[in-house]
C-alpha cells in the first residue's frame, strides 16, 4: 500500500471506529507515519476528492460519507454517533460500514424529524425525498453548500 | 442534499429561497445510489467514481438529464 493509501484508510478507519475525524498525529500513528508525511499526503487526497480539509489544511471538514464536523444529518450504528455531510452521506454512512443503522435528519423546509431504520435491506418505504440543488457537474465546485 | 417531507414542501423552500426546483429523488433512489457510491468506501483500493462512472450510475437508477451529466466534473 502507498503512503497516500495508509493515509487514507487511517482517516476512514479512524471516523468507522469513533464517529470522529482523526488529528494528523491520529493518522501518523494509525499509518505508521510521520504527521509531516502526512500533512504532506492530504492535498493529494483533498485533489483526489477523497478528503475535505479545513482551512488550516491539517483538519478533516469531510471524509464522505462522514463530516469531521456536527450536522443535522446524525447517524446512530452499534453505539456510536456519526454525522453525515449531507441526506445522501446519511444513508452512505451505513452502506459503508456495512451495517444496521438508526438515521435521524430533518425537512429542511418543516423542520418535521425524520427517523429512518436502516436494516439489512436498507430503509423501508418512505415518502420523504431527497433534493440537491446543485447540478452533478458543479458539486465540487463549493462542496460545502452542495 | 436534503431531506424533505413532501413535493409540497420542496416547492415550498425552492420558492422562499428564490432557488430553482430540481428532479426530485426517493429515499429507494437514494439508498440505491448510496449502495453503488459507498460499498467500497472502506476498503483499501476504494475511490470515487470517474464521470463516466457516476453517469452510468445515475443512469441505471433512472437519474438522467442535464442535472446529472458530471460532464464537466473533472478531477485528477
Amino acid at each position: 500500500m502507498d503512503s497516500d493509501a495508509r493515509v487514507k484508510m487511517a482517516v476512514y478507519r479512524h471516523f468507522a471506529e469513533t464517529g470522529y475525524p482523526p488529528t494528523p498525529s491520529e493518522v501518523a500513528g494509525r499509518a505508521g507515519m510521520s504527521a509531516a508525511d502526512v500533512l504532506d499526503a492530504f492535498p493529494r487526497l483533498r485533489d483526489q476528492r477523497v478528503l475535505v480539509l479545513g482551512e488550516d489544511g491539517a483538519s478533516i471538514r469531510m471524509a464522505p460519507p462522514f463530516s469531521g464536523v456536527p450536522t443535522q444529518h446524525v447517524v446512530h450504528v452499534g453505539g456510536i454517533r456519526y454525522f453525515a455531510n449531507c441526506a445522501w452521506d446519511s444513508l452512505g454512512i451505513p452502506v459503508a460500514l456495512g451495517r444496521e443503522a438508526e438515521i435521524d435528519s430533518r425537512c429542511e423546509q418543516s423542520g418535521e424529524p425524520l427517523h429512518l431504520h436502516i436494516g439489512p435491506g436498507g430503509p423501508g418505504p418512505s415518502p420523504w425525498l431527497f433534493h440537491c440543488l446543485v447540478p452533478a457537474s458543479q458539486w465540487w465546485n463549493d462542496i460545502v453548500f452542495t | 442534499m436534503l431531506f424533505f417531507r413532501s413535493e409540497e414542501r420542496v416547492r415550498e423552500w425552492c420558492a422562499a429561497h428564490d432557488y430553482p426546483l430540481r428532479p426530485l429523488v426517493t429515499i429507494e433512489q437514494l439508498w440505491n445510489l448510496s449502495t453503488t457510491w459507498y460499498a467500497t468506501r472502506l476498503q483499501e483500493n476504494s475511490r470515487r467514481p470517474q464521470p463516466n462512472e457516476m453517469r452510468e450510475i445515475f443512469a441505471a437508477l433512472g437519474l438522467v438529464g442535464e442535472f446529472w451529466n458530471p460532464a464537466s466534473d473533472h478531477f485528477g
